[in-house]
């Protein structure tokens, strides 16, 4: 329990480090967009018809800081603003907390990139199995190259490729926005069934994108451990095939759970692509929008809990690893 | 470098560059769809540097055929413009490749080289180098490119490959280091040390040749990653549209053209989605091809 208690402090003081040098990533980003957006705000509510008073306190409000002090002032205040989770008032939608509207469009993220991950888990680990035990085979092959295809090709790519062909050219799954406008949200069936129908092809894009690696992953996880003795001593024994298996399977899906960071990692980072596609109103589209309606609060807000959520998944998926490796477990530190 | 080229070496680094391309032939034979991945790798690359001489600079717009189906005359029909699509993928994939190949080079330069100085020097070095490229590994890199298109327009192809390989290292010094740090525990590199050789000639005349296509396959996912990338910013709309290039047909096609809504401009949305799809399979084939001829342990004789 120590051991993992250690790794957990570690992971910790690496995560807050890396949390710290993105915030600070997109202070300077904030600080260095050209054509001074709140210059250009200022300039948009003078417009509106207020008067310059009004006008400045409006975007003092708005930007939470005044381009005054020096740039360390700046910082400091950013920080310590970051420190009371105050990160600003959302332009674009005016008046609302960059957190609250980052907490209402993280969970459009979370869920079908969870759901996609699964689900691209389960189907790749057991063809991977098999891709590894008949890998001189036609079969085995065909299998290994569906994996490296689906592997290379760009999540775009395949969201494009499949609302092409299940959303216009065979119009039988939507392909716009989460749900169906026209129901009212609650657990009504309704509504339910229009979330499910319009999260098929998004989860459907993140499981497939994903499957390739972890057929891959499985497929030489197994045959290395193939290659052991104690796979060997088994036959030897006559032990069943079942049994065998299911040491291979075992022993051969540990080193997987790293990957599943990795993965979890490459997914929210990609949704940016899927939910602009899908126009799904998560951090990724939010990422975007706030980019074109230079709301650059909500930018860097957007950005930071993207980060934040790859940098816990790296950890749980460390952690958990830690904890179902007896070999991590009992203390051994590696490299 | 250069300077401690001896006859010697260069007799037997000859015969092992032989018995290397001996190698790459064999297993390029043994199945032809590494061939078909090795020619549809070049096939682009002459597409994109002649490619663009057949068209002129801009491509004539014409008011006659606006958003025309595929034809004979325009084998991916025309865009809202009246353009052909495909030549339109055509002239659009120099600005692709040659980000591509200024993105491979950085990716390559720095990734072997911290991977290779890591490795080799392990100790206080190697920690810090391999905390920040965990770093840069973590942080997921395409939102960030997006924050950095904010002050940053990545006009032109050869800063779009800069950027993108700056970013990229991160996997190639990871893989270089781990190869690096298997090698030097071997025979031929502690023998080499143990005569006193520097450290200069160890890596450049022991560590390197023996690593090349292990950093070339390596290199090549990098490039693949950033390839996705800025056809992917383009695509996303926050960059301008300047450029001709797949991702900026990507977007028009999509978001202007409402080709996922309509069948009506389908080609226009089809060529740049295939065009990647083939370099995908391209490079698939190539590096699957790669990872035989330097893992020898998967070959199935």
């Amino acid at each position: 329990m120590t051991i993992i208690a250690r790794r957990l402090a570690g992971h910790l003081a690496r995560g807050l480090v890396m949390i710290l040098v993105v915030a600070t990533i997109s202070f300077f980003i904030v600080n260095n967009i050209p054509g001074d957006p709140m210059a250009a705000r200022y300039e948009k509510l003078i417009e509106q018809g207020m008067s310059p008073e009004a006008a400045a306190q409006g975007v003092k409000v708005l930007y939470g800081f005044l381009p005054t002090g020096t740039l360390w002032e700046q910082y400091t205040d950013y920080m310590s603003g970051l420190v009371r989770l105050d990160l600003g008032v959302s332009v674009s939608r005016p008046g609302t907390p960059v957190l609250d509207v980052l907490g209402e469009a993280a969970k459009w993220t979370v869920l079908p990139v969870l759901a996609g991950t699964l689900l691209s888990f389960l189907v790749g680990i057991m063809l991977g199995v098999y891709a590894a035990i008949k890998r001189t085979g036609k079969l085995g092959d065909a299998l290994a190259i569906s994996g490296s295809l689906l592997h290379g090709i760009p999540q775009y790519v395949l969201a494009m490729l499949l609302v092409v062909i299940f959303a216009t050219l065979i119009p039988i799954l939507p392909a716009d926005g989460p749900v169906d406008i026209l129901f009212e949200p609650g657990f009504n069936a309704g509504y339910i069934g229009s979330l499910i129908e319009h999260a098929v092809l998004p989860v459907a894009t993140y499981a497939l994108s994903a499957y390739g690696g972890w057929i891959l992953a499985m497929k030489s996880s197994v045959v290395t451990v193939l290659g052991d003795d104690f796979i060997l001593a088994a036959e030897l024994r006559g032990m069943k095939r079942s049994i065998i298996f299911r040491y291979i399977a075992r022993n051969a899906i540990l080193p997987l759970f790293t990957i599943l960071a990795l993965s979890l990692g490459l997914l929210l980072g990609g949704a940016v692509f899927i939910e602009k596609i899908f126009n799904y109103p998560g951090l990724g589209l939010l990422l975007i929008s706030s980019i074109n309606d230079r709301d650059y609060a909500l930018m860097g807000g957007a950005f930071l809990l993207i980060t934040v959520a790859v940098i816990v998944a790296n950890i749980v998926a460390d952690l958990f690893y830690a904890v179902i490796d007896p070999r991590v477990r009992s203390g051994e530190e590696a490299g | 470098m250069s300077a401690t080229l001896l006859p010697e070496t260069t007799s037997t680094s000859a015969t092992m560059r032989r018995n290397f391309w001996l190698g790459v032939w064999r297993v390029m034979r043994r199945k032809p769809s590494r061939m078909v991945g090795v020619v549809i790798l070049v096939g682009f690359v002459l597409t994109a540097v002649f490619g663009p001489l057949l068209y002129p600079e801009h491509l004539p717009s014409n008011a006659d055929a606006i958003s025309r189906p595929p034809s004979w005359e325009h084998w991916f029909g025309t865009d809202p413009q009246g353009r052909d699509v495909l030549a339109l993928v055509i002239t659009g994939s120099r600005y692709v490749l040659l980000s591509a190949g200024v993105t491979a080079f950085i990716t390559v330069v720095l990734g072997t080289a911290i991977g290779l100085f890591s490795g080799f020097k392990r100790g206080r070095w190697d920690t810090v180098l391999m905390r920040i490229t965990d770093m840069k590994l973590t942080i997921p890199s395409l939102p960030l490119l997006l924050v950095l298109a904010t002050v940053w327009k990545f006009g032109n192809p050869i800063q779009m490959g800069l950027v993108l390989g700056l970013f990229g290292w991160g996997g190639v010094a990871r893989a270089v280091r781990a190869q690096t740090l298997s090698l030097r525990e071997r025979g031929f590199i502690e023998a080499a040390r143990g005569l006193g050789l520097s450290t200069r000639h160890i890596i450049g005349k022991e560590l390197l040749p023996s690593m090349a296509p292990y950093i070339a396959m390596n290199m090549l996912i990098a490039v693949t990653g950033a390839v996705y990338a800025q056809v992917g910013l383009f695509f996303l709309g926050v960059l301008p549209y300047e450029s001709d290039n797949w991702g900026v047909m990507l977007n028009l096609a999509v978001f202007q053209a409402g080709a996922m809504i309509t069948p009506y401009a389908l080609g226009y949305l089809l060529a740049p989605l295939l065009a990647i799809l083939l370099l995908t399979l391209g490079i698939v084939l190539v590096v699957d091809a790669m990872d035989e001829i330097f893992n020898p342990r998967l070959r199935e004789e």
